[in-house]
């Protein structure tokens, strides 16, 4: 007999990928890849807590040629410890019981010794004392003892799958766990490994035998249990192992020799240990030794036999035992895990037949005999091909299941439409999944479903953003959990994530890492040091030294690992009632069972994949179409809008686009103004044409030439006119593609679709030509001709759009143009509630004011949860709403409720709507404001915001604290954005005379708190807010403009008061010697129990002393009285705000304009009542800076000078691959846009993302109706405004020359003409098609979307450093 | 008892395990190998971390006798894999 070779025949069967998250590192098919490499006929994956690798190990397998196993790597718990009901519930008793190891049986109640230290991760301490570091007591920790287990055949998966969907249950979130009664119900077919981390492997490496003999009894009774013998040769372990193995002998239990895999080579074991501390959330330095064998590499079956004789206990059998188990465990993917079969949702009856009668009775419908015959017959013609195609396919059910939930989801009055490519079929439309006519677009099926394609197609279903859950639970209500769940996807590290966590487990600070992290865009971490070499804002950082190299080179081999699982944003599996045996599933933050398995693993397992996805833009138009119902009552079908309005394709050829769906981006904006869209077709070329591939292969230009009639249409052939005449002979869509090869080839769409897909593989791309220029020639056509339509496939038919796709997409494009034109108010309402778009909510604002509707501050009384229409009399429009005296609200129409955006510009009026564009008047000479919402205030939470919309109207500042219940700080904000001026009038109008004193001396006067207390602290005479109030209220007495005015700051006294009479209700009333309702309110109020906003406002100015003038002035004044802690308020006498005494009405000085600004950006984002840029017009005007809607009339190629708050940054993939870096400011006339080509980099890139007020000169672009500035030098305009304020505009001026005006604490870049730094790299594509590897890669530093949520002018430092630089 | 040396010594191999090391100008012979474990360096802990270098300390814990008449005594052998390097790590006798 001879000696089997057991090094060939050895197989892994315990192997953790990446997929068991922060723990493997390597994916699974280089895992399977190197099992094959390696002459191993299968291979294990057991995954730590689920089977989040399963497909894609079986697919790797599959493609390396050997089989798969599949397993399970659990932790343990007792099933005590187990809160009844399962779904992680919070443990009742603490920790207690689970501070040790805690031994899972009955009986073996004591923790064993040995596995007592194991517990604690922080070296030297006890279990208790780590178990209490941790906080609250959990279910599990990371040192809790695990167990593997492996499925046999197909019902051994189904077990699986549904043990590990119990365990997700029965742990908490994130953390499942496994006990012996739960194993004991899914136990068929299923084996469970008993390795050194399993309670018997603690027990046996604690010498305690008797523990071990008992805990596998157990085992024996539930389950089949195998010895797992692990050797990674730390100190000991080997004779662990060899104690293991004998225990398995003498129980007469199978012993299987493993390597307990974690990574592919010796090599890789410093990225598990990086792996280790971001899972336990503790530097590498602090970690037990025992982790760091490193030995844990899927090593060769060589390797393994000589591990087995080392351990010496009989290892022939061992391996033997390890080799039968392979074979049993071996599973075949199609039959025993269902992969490459489809198990659609049951249907009663023959779905076939029911398609058809629901087709018919559509067409019916959709296409009356009455209407037109002609297009009747169309239809029916083009339904039979498609039941024909669909009855070939047998998705039948598919469609039926499909139209299904989208009838489901819209009975809920859900907005749901259709997108992608399933709007080119006919079917989807009479079954009422789409709302677009195939035929009216010239769309056709075949993108979509073609009889040669073998995998389901896709259809996507487009919800409202803020009902997508709704529309989720609308699907598990139709078929139930045993047949829907919701589709993973995995989070994986990348550049920011992966240098925190490598930075952690090497022992930099804390603040260190967050530093280097946050300085790079958002790529991928292969690219740091990539990066770093080629991007200018980052070479000029300093990071490249040799500190940190390693860290990076580490950090970029944690790339693309996965490190969170995630819902997917828009994916629901559907699958008949055995959805359980086929797909594990946890639960999702939002309570929705969550498949392990992600989008493209659900479809290869054989389920209907269906994407919900939720669009903020559907959920905006929802909104809008509600406000103008409760508004006007108008009921307006947008679904039944007439498709030629004129006015809106007007508006959209006049580039006016901010707010709409898919045009308003600035290379949109751009597009649209060169193409001039006059119908809805247009609008699809346009979508089409705005892509990645259409704009790299150039196919903008030649089309908008012909369009526009610069140059001669031509197509290669007569015969190609039909498929290419709507383009001027252009390739654009996918689906002209398609009809260029059918009609060349005469091969059927079907086969033409396939074509198309392979014109974008390298591989095929020369058989395909081969096979084109042959068929093609022998179907006559001419060689000549056959090459160049050849040429223009191969050119453009990998990059062309979907037409069908972009149809879909132009409609609620459309729909939101009609809507911003015929109702712009409750446009502007809905889009400011549902933020679709990409700029910030200030750049809406502004756009708002523009179109001429006036934009309504926080009111109490006035203020919905979310944006409002709100009717405004010409006289109500505060002045400070629309920004001055000269904003004229007249009324009418035409008359132009203009709004003019700021005070004071130099442009005057004229910076109102153009005309034909401003807001319709409403009824009764009403002209339609727009109100913003509670909920934009920072902090407000949803019960405050209910609690508030419930009590309106409120009386006063008192009633409102009474009843809405809100917050200290929430209140204060609500007082600083002016929320209650409308209870005091005429507090903030005064504050316009304090205003001006300060706007005269420009921004760079109002200086953030913590220069004004340092102005202070030196005497500063300057010191603006000061000599303001003393102006007004020196004497002591209120001037006779403040008589009876509240201003915001004495409401914030009030707050405050308000809010020590909550704290001590009832404090001591009415002491002997004070008058009964003498309230007291002292200097030493100072002190501030709690941070809060009013901090903004100066604390030391709420105090009446100060304002008045006499801070440290002892003895009663009237309304003041001096007893330091003596706060008391006689709140049930008197009505009213009962304490006006005390804080007397116009004693403290309203904000300053700037001030109310400055709270507006900080509370709610959003400069409200006037733009941020007001307070920068002189200096601008001193520049010379050209404003957005003066730009039109300069000349291309002129230098000019703009300004302008940053509202969006983007590095978009182009066809130079170039990484330029496009800029969009807000100049308060409009946008202007900006490009920074990479020459101009090394000075302008760090600026350029570091500044949010820029002064950028550059020379003008001009096409058609679009104007942008390709930048050249660029400055920080606060930076600016300080150098002009302390030393005039002369400075400013020089500091410009001089190259160096930064924001607030940057090093200044290396001026003009500064070093070039190496070429970046290039991808480049086949076809020439180059793209920077850092495109589309997001800016270094914050989102700009979110950024104006900080003073605009606190820029600590920088009118100093300038001085320091400054010659 | 056990005691500490660190004193750099040479061996010979034979089939992955030492054989033979010469101490103090003696030769000793092992007569059996007791343990074998290796520890991965912490290379986090120094100037400029390199986790490429995969250096690892391998430890022999062995019987062995520098004359057939001289009884038996146990010795750690520690070997830097990164430089082949020998150390005598501990005695027990």
């Amino acid at each position: 007999m001879a000696r089997p070779d057991w090094a060939a025949d050895f197989v892994h069967l315990h192997v953790a990928s990446s997929y068991s998250l922060r723990y493997g590192a390597s994916s699974p098919a280089a895992l399977a890849r190197r099992a094959a490499e390696l002459g191993m006929p299968a291979l294990a994956l057991t995954d730590r807590d689920g089977l989040y690798g399963a497909v894609k190990h079986a697919v790797a397998c599959k493609e390396a040629g050997i089989d798969p196993i599949l397993g399970a790597d659990m932790a343990l718990v007792d099933d005590a410890d187990i809160p009844r009901g399962g779904g992680g519930a919070p443990w009742p008793g603490g920790g207690a019981s689970r501070a040790g190891v805690g031994a899972p049986w009955p009986g073996g109640g004591a923790p064993w010794p040995g596995a007592g230290a194991r517990a604690g991760d922080v070296v030297g301490e006890g279990p208790a004392v780590a178990a209490a570091m941790r906080g609250p007591a959990r279910l599990r920790t990371d040192d809790a003892p695990r167990i593997t287990l492996l499925a046999v055949g197909a019902r051994g998966w189904a077990s699986l799958c549904r043990l590990v969907s119990a365990a997700h249950q029965a742990g908490e979130r994130g953390a499942p766990v496994v006990t012996p009664n739960l194993i004991a119900d899914h136990a068929e077919s299923l084996v469970v490994l008993l390795g050194p981390d399993s309670d018997v492997g603690r027990a046996i490496a604690a010498r305690r035998p008797d523990l071990a003999a008992t805990a596998l009894a157990h085992w024996r009774e539930r389950a089949e249990p195998v010895i797992e013998v692990v050797d990674h040769l730390g100190a000991g372990e080997t004779f662990r192992a060899a104690r293991m193995a004998r225990l398995a002998h003498e129980s007469g239990i199978p012993a299987v020799l493993t390597n307990a895999v974690r990574y592919l080579d010796p090599a890789d074991a410093p990225v598990a240990q990086v792996l280790d501390s971001a899972r336990r959330m503790m530097p590498l330095a602090r970690q037990r030794r025992a982790d760091l064998a490193g030995r844990g590499h899927l090593a060769s079956g060589e390797e393994m036999g000589h591990v087995a004789a080392r351990i010496g206990v009989s290892p022939d059998r061992m391996l033997a035992s390890t080799a039968e188990l392979a074979r049993r465990c071996a599973l075949d993917p199609r039959l025993d895990m269902g992969i490459g079969g489809r198990f659609m949702p049951e249907t009663v009856g023959d779905s076939f037949a029911l398609v058809r009668a629901r087709c018919e009775e559509g067409l019916n419908r959709r296409f009356p005999r009455a209407r037109s015959r002609a297009r009747r017959m169309d239809a029916r013609h083009r339904l039979d091909h498609e039941l024909a195609i669909i009855a070939k396919t047998g998705l039948a059910s598919y469609f039926l299941t499909v139209a299904d939930v989208a009838e489901s989801i819209r009975g809920e009055g859900i907005r749901c439409s259709i997108r992608g490519s399933g709007a080119g079929c006919l079917v989807n439309y009479l079954l009422g999944i789409s709302g677009i006519d195939p035929l009216e677009h010239d769309l056709i099926m075949e993108r979509f479903l073609s009889e040669r394609r073998r995998n389901l197609p896709d259809i996507d279903l487009d919800v409202e953003s803020a009902r997508r859950l709704d529309a989720y639970r609308v699907i598990f209500g139709t078929y139930g959990e045993e047949r829907v769940a919701c589709v993973s996807m995995m989070e994986t590290y990348r550049a920011r994530s992966a240098i925190r966590d490598v930075g952690t487990a090497v022992g930099l600070a804390p603040h260190e890492v967050d530093a280097v992290a946050k300085s790079f865009p958002h790529i991928r971490a292969a690219h740091i040091r990539g990066a770093l070499a080629e991007l200018p804002e980052l070479r000029t950082s300093g990071l490249a030294g040799p500190q940190l190299a390693e860290v990076f080179s580490l950090a970029e081999r944690l790339d693309g690992l996965p490190r969170h699982v995630a819902m997917h944003p828009c994916g629901v599996v559907l699958s008949d009632t055995r959805l359980l045996d086929r797909t594990p599933v946890e639960t999702s933050i939002d309570g929705f069972p969550l498949s392990q398995f992600d989008k493209d693993d659900v479809e290869t397992a054989g389920m209907i994949k269906l994407d919900v996805l939720g669009v903020r833009m559907q959920s905006a138009i929802a909104y809008t179409l509600a406000e103008i119902e409760r508004a006007t009552g108008d009921r307006v079908d947008i679904d039944a809008i007439d498709h030629h309005d004129e006015p809106t394709f007007e508006m959209i050829r006049s580039a006016r686009t901010l707010g709409c769906f898919q045009i308003e981006s600035p290379g949109q904006r751009e597009l649209v103004g060169k193409l001039l869209p006059r119908d809805i077709g247009d609008l699809i070329v346009d979508i089409s044409l705005f892509r990645p591939g259409p704009v790299n292969s150039d196919m903008v230009t030649p089309y908008l030439e012909i369009r526009h009639g610069l140059r001669q249409a031509s197509v290669p052939h007569a015969d190609l006119i039909a498929a290419l005449w709507e383009t001027g002979g252009v390739v654009i869509f996918h689906e002209q593609v398609l009809r260029v090869i059918d009609t060349m080839t005469g091969c059927g769409l079907s086969e033409a679709e396939l074509v198309r897909r392979q014109l974008s593989e390298e591989s095929a791309r020369e058989e395909v030509a081969e096979w084109f220029t042959r068929t093609a020639s022998a179907r006559g056509y001419d060689r000549a001709v056959v090459d160049r339509v050849w040429e223009v496939l191969a050119a453009f038919g990998a990059f062309g759009f979907c037409k069908a796709h972009a149809a879909a997409f132009a409609i609620p494009t459309y729909q939101s143009a009609w809507l911003k034109r015929h109702y712009p108010a409750a446009f502007y309402a809905g889009v400011l509630t549902h933020d679709p778009g990409m700029y910030p909510k200030r750049v809406i604002v502004g756009d708002a004011r523009l179109f001429g509707v006036p934009v309504l501050p926080i009111d109490v009384n006035a203020s919905a949860a979310d944006w409002r229409v709100e009717g405004v009399g010409a006289a109500e429009v505060p002045a400070g709403v629309t920004g001055g005296p000269s904003a004229g609200v007249t009324g009418g129409p035409s008359a132009g409720v203009t709004g003019a955006p700021s005070a004071g510009a130099p442009g005057g009026p004229s910076a109102g709507a153009p005309e034909g564009l401003a807001g319709p008047a409403g009824p009764t000479g009403m002209t339609e404001g727009l109100r913003a919402g509670l909920k934009e205030v920072k902090g407000i939470s949803e019960a405050e915001v209910e609690r508030i919309a419930a009590g309106q109207p409120y009386t006063s500042l008192r009633d409102f604290w009474e009843r809405a219940g809100t917050s200290r700080p929430v209140t204060e904000r609500l007082v600083l954005v002016g929320a209650f001026d409308s209870l005091y009038p005429g507090g903030s109008r005064n504050a316009q005379d304090a205003g001006e004193v300060e706007v005269v001396r420009g921004a760079g006067a109002a200086r953030g708190a913590e220069a004004d207390r340092r102005a202070e602290a030196a005497g500063g005479a300057e010191e603006p807010f000061l000599r303001a109030g003393a102006e007004r209220t020196g004497s002591g007495q209120p001037g006779p403009a403040q008589a009876g005015r509240v201003s915001r700051r004495d409401l914030l006294a009030r707050v405050k008061v308000l809010d020590r009479s909550r704290k001590s209700p009832r404090a001591p009333s009415a002491r002997g010697d004070r008058p009964a309702h003498s309230q007291h309110f002292t200097h030493s109020d100072h002190v501030n129990h709690h941070k809060s906003d009013a901090d903004m406002v100066r604390t030391h100015e709420m105090t009446p002393e100060r304002a008045v003038g006499h801070p440290a002035e002892p003895g009663p004044q009237p309304g003041q009285l001096s007893e330091p802690d003596q706060m008391q308020l006689d709140l049930g006498s008197s009505s009213g705000d009962g304490f006006a005494d005390m804080v007397p009405a116009g004693g403290l000085r309203e904000l300053t304009a700037p001030e109310r600004v400055e709270a507006e950006l900080e509370i709610l984002g959003i400069d409200l009542s006037q733009h941020v840029l007001s307070f920068y017009e002189e200096l601008m005007t001193e520049l010379g800076v050209v404003r957005s809607r003066n730009l039109r009339r300069c000349h291309p190629g002129q230098r000019v000078l703009v300004a302008g708050v940053k509202v969006a940054t983007q590095t978009p993939a182009i066809r130079s691959g170039q990484r330029i870096i496009f800029v969009t400011l807000d100049d308060a006339t409009g946008p202007v846009d900006l490009a920074f080509f990479e020459s101009v980099q090394d000075r302008c890139a760090a600026r350029v993302f570091g500044s949010w007020l820029l002064v950028v000169r550059g020379r003008l672009r001009k096409v058609g109706n679009s104007v942008s500035v390709n930048g050249i030098e660029c400055w920080d305009l606060a930076g600016l405004a300080d150098i002009r304020a302390a030393h005039g505009v002369g400075a400013a001026r020089a500091a410009m020359a001089a190259g160096d005006v930064a924001a607030a604490g940057r090093v200044p870049g290396s001026g003009t003409g500064g070093t070039q730094g190496p070429q970046p790299a290039r991808i480049v594509y086949a076809n020439g098609f180059t793209l920077s590897p850092y495109a589309e890669a997001g800016a270094p530093g914050g989102e700009v979307k979110d950024a104006p949520r900080k003073l605009w002018h606190a820029s600590p430092g920088s009118s100093g450093g300038w001085a320091r630089s400054a010659p | 008892m056990s005691r500490v040396y660190g004193e750099p010594i040479e061996v010979w191999v034979r089939g992955d395990k030492p054989a033979r090391f010469v101490w103090r100008g003696r030769l000793y012979t092992v007569l059996v190998v007791l343990e074998h474990w290796v520890v991965s360096r912490e290379w986090w802990q120094q100037q400029s971390p390199d986790p490429r270098a995969p250096a690892e300390h391998e430890f022999w814990r062995v019987e062995a006798t520098p004359g057939q008449s001289i009884p038996a005594a146990t010795y750690e052998l520690r070997r830097d894999a990164a430089t082949d390097r020998w150390l005598l790590a501990r005695v027990w006798d």
